[in-house]
């Protein structure tokens, strides 16, 4: 807003530019900031769903200190998104280069790659059920006669989480598009300068492709971050949890809470502090960002 | 016959709407699948056949964990929720504490119902003295053994037979490990038994080595309690044995929530013995008639001891904000009366919890009448407001014991620690009742 008083003329357009973002406004305000302030407040109650939540100050989040499941499910998740994410950037990347090549047939392949990732997460979950079935599964056969070991990968409490670390990858396709706009952005003529400057093809990846990426990289990680914590229906689907916690998800931990022991207070708790966890280590991404994303533009 | 019966039923409804009288619309949910999801659908149909007044309508909802009842709460909260919900009966106490269930006294009339029932399913339908739940089904776990598979094995079968009594859980052990067979790349592609397989759970061993689960008088639950201990250790050792992940391995096809009743291992003849209800004879007709098998009792843990099972079941409840509480009431009585419970004793092999029916011989025939006789000495799980919490805690750890993952004695002192703090807030409640 500025300082002077608007003109009748700019208020109407206000007005009109308001009318016309005012289902978001609504929804926001009904269907996100509501019900953020209703948890903050069903927090520090015992509230079974029904009838009238009962103030207990603390004792939700002092409960949750003492949990050693809540401190598993963290521990589990953590380990999760550690893996997943830069795993994910990296299998993104390498899908937009390839995404990106001067080929007849590129809309193909685009489209190929592409298509898991629009795929409902419920129909991707029951194909690597079979794809990593250890005594049926094509990827386990594979693994098999090529001499590895024979995983079980969502029986195996040592391997589950890297199961779903690996079914992750499916959804790469919506990265790979914002990366191969990135692509798309960096100018010619740059490459065209490092090859007169003798320049192969990695060096040119390392020294030109790589830090003009970067700011692109930092939203990808950012957002595979908040993605990554609440890693929820895979685990639901696939695994239920198990085998012996394995999977026990932050989440799934906050929705068995919720809806199995009827722990509303509990879990609203939960949702708070994985709102503060994941507040801290965002900043924590950007803080360091500084040091590493590249925002020369290319005059 | 469908045909008919639907025109049946439009004539019947058109009739009805001559008689110009108010059709009360009964929605009833159930979460169960194929067979029992036919019986319950011809239940229904019977019912709107003989009610004018009345319209049922069953909707199945996706199937969850044992204890996930998400969909009825979001439903009832949001005010879509359903009128009769068909709920497992060993968890009603809970979702009654958590203020789901309705009441159902009112609608009682000074009748006492629940007198009809069999003592222990009329204690799960209640809290704090209060009826929440009629009983509808019930069940009892048993062994069946596939007489052929063993006896390819080289297993003389006789020795299973019922009539020699219980055989202990080493013996069993010991036939198992002649069936087992594995392939090239050394997975089991063949097995004799898997105790912790399908209905063999953390409560059937504890019954079976003898262990309670709570003590009423103290308000306390008791996982540590030393013959429960006694059974998870005999469960760790046995996976020790046989190598927990390749068990785990051959189970993974098997343990899928939503999987269908024909790839059952015990009907698709790659498990000789399993321990399950007595749905499984339904199922065995359906999906594999032609099986050779037997029923004998759950193995005891020593030379002598009696064999345990227990009972299960579930029940019909009145959610909140039921729109026709009135006519849910008259469909719950009828469904969980005698022609709804004899409609699915008799098409889906579970038992019925009305003592009327329990004596009734042609509901019983060859092999049910051996679960019918298990009755009177079955276990059952406390109807605890914290029944869904402690049965997940008890599986976490049974899992994690059958995993090779934790000791038996620190697993179970975890739920204890965890389960506990969770009953005090009813325990006043609790001895009150007693």
């Amino acid at each position: 807003m500025r300082r002077r008083f608007l003109s009748p003329l700019e208020r109407r357009k206000l007005a009109l530019g308001l009318l016309f973002i005012s289902p978001w406004i609504v929804g926001f305000l009904a269907f996100t900031l509501y019900p953020i302030l209703y948890t903050l407040r069903i927090s520090f109650t015992r509230y079974s769903g029904f009838g009238e939540p009962v103030w207990i100050g603390l004792a939700n989040y002092r409960a949750l200190w003492s949990d050693t499941v809540f401190w598993q499910s963290l521990g589990n998740t953590l380990y999760y998104t550690a893996l997943a994410v830069p795993i994910g950037i990296v299998v993104a990347l390498a899908m937009a280069i390839a995404m990106n090549q001067p080929l007849k047939e590129i809309p193909f392949y685009r489209a190929a790659l592409y298509l898991p990732s629009v795929l409902p997460l419920f129909a991707v979950s029951f194909i690597f059920i079979a794809l990593l079935d250890p005594n049926r599964g094509i990827v386990n056969q594979l693994m098999v006669s090529l001499g590895l070991p024979n995983i079980n990968w969502f029986g195996d409490p040592r391997y589950a989480k890297l199961g779903l670390v690996l079914l992750a990858q499916l959804g790469a396709g919506n990265t790979a598009l914002v990366f191969l706009a990135g692509l798309k952005a960096i100018p010619k003529t740059l490459y065209e300068a490092a090859v007169l400057d003798g320049a192969g093809p990695l060096r040119r990846f390392w020294s030109v492709t790589l830090p003009l990426m970067t700011p692109v990289i930092l939203y990808s990680l950012i957002l595979g971050l908040s993605l990554g914590l609440q890693v929820f229906a895979q685990a639901y689907i696939i695994t239920n949890g198990g085998p012996a916690n394995a999977t026990n998800f932050y989440v799934f931990y906050l929705y068995n809470q919720a809806f199995r022991y009827s722990q509303m207070g509990v879990a609203s708790a939960m949702a708070w502090v994985l709102f503060v966890i994941t507040l801290v280590l965002a900043l924590l991404i950007f803080r360091t960002s500084k040091r590493w994303v590249n925002y020369e533009t290319v005059a | 016959m469908k045909l008919l019966k639907s025109l049946v039923l439009l004539s019947l409804s058109l009739f009805a709407a001559g008689q110009a009288q108010e059709v009360r619309e009964v929605t009833f949910w159930t979460a169960h699948g194929e067979p029992d999801l036919s019986a319950l659908r011809q239940i229904v149909d019977n019912f709107n056949a003989e009610h004018d007044d009345i319209q049922v309508t069953l909707s199945q909802i996706p199937p969850g964990a044992e204890t996930d009842v998400t969909r009825l709460m979001t439903a009832v909260r949001g005010g879509t929720g359903p009128d009769v919900y068909m709920l497992d009966r060993f968890i009603v106490a809970q979702r009654a504490a958590d203020g789901l269930l309705q009441d159902l006294s009112p609608y009682m009339d000074g009748e006492d119902v629940l007198a009809n029932y069999l003592e222990f399913a009329r204690e799960e339908a209640m809290l704090a003295g209060v009826p929440y739940a009629l009983p509808f089904d019930t069940d009892a776990r048993a062994l069946y053994y596939n007489i052929d598979l063993l006896e390819e094995a080289g297993v003389d079968t006789s020795e299973l037979d019922p009539e020699n009594g219980p055989l202990t859980l080493a013996r069993i052990q010991e036939i198992a490990s002649m069936v087992d067979q594995k392939n090239a790349q050394g997975n089991f592609e063949r097995m004799g038994f898997i105790p912790w397989h399908e209905q063999g759970w953390h409560y059937t061993y504890g019954f079976a080595f003898g262990g309670d689960f709570y003590d009423e008088v103290a308000c306390q639950v008791t996982p540590t309690d030393d013959n429960i201990v006694r059974a998870f250790e005999w469960i760790y050792d046995y996976a020790a044995q046989e190598g927990p992940q390749q068990v785990q391995t051959f189970r993974q096809a098997f343990t899928r929530p939503d999987l269908p009743p024909q790839q059952n291992p015990f009907i698709a003849g790659q498990l000789a013995m399993i321990i399950t209800g007595d749905w499984m004879i339904g199922n065995l007709e359906r999906y594999a008639p032609d099986m050779n098998y037997g029923i004998t009792y759950i193995p005891v843990p020593e030379e002598g001891d009696a064999s345990v099972t227990w009972a299960g079941g579930w029940s019909m409840v009145m959610p909140q904000g039921a729109r026709e509480p009135e006519a849910a009431f008259e469909f719950m009585k009828y469904i969980a009366g005698e022609p709804g419970q004899r409609v699915y004793v008799q098409e889906t092999r579970h038992m019925p919890t009305l003592t009327s029916l329990l004596d009734d011989a042609e509901l019983f025939e060859g092999r049910h009448q051996f679960f019918r006789d298990l009755l009177p000495t079955a276990r059952n799980r406390p109807p605890l407001p914290i029944g869904a919490l402690y049965w997940d805690e008890l599986t976490d750890a049974w899992e994690r014991v059958y995993l090779n993952q934790q000791e038996p004695r620190a697993a179970l002192e975890q739920v204890a620690a965890r389960v506990q703090p969770q009953l005090e807030p009813f325990c006043a409640q609790l001895q009150a009742e007693n």
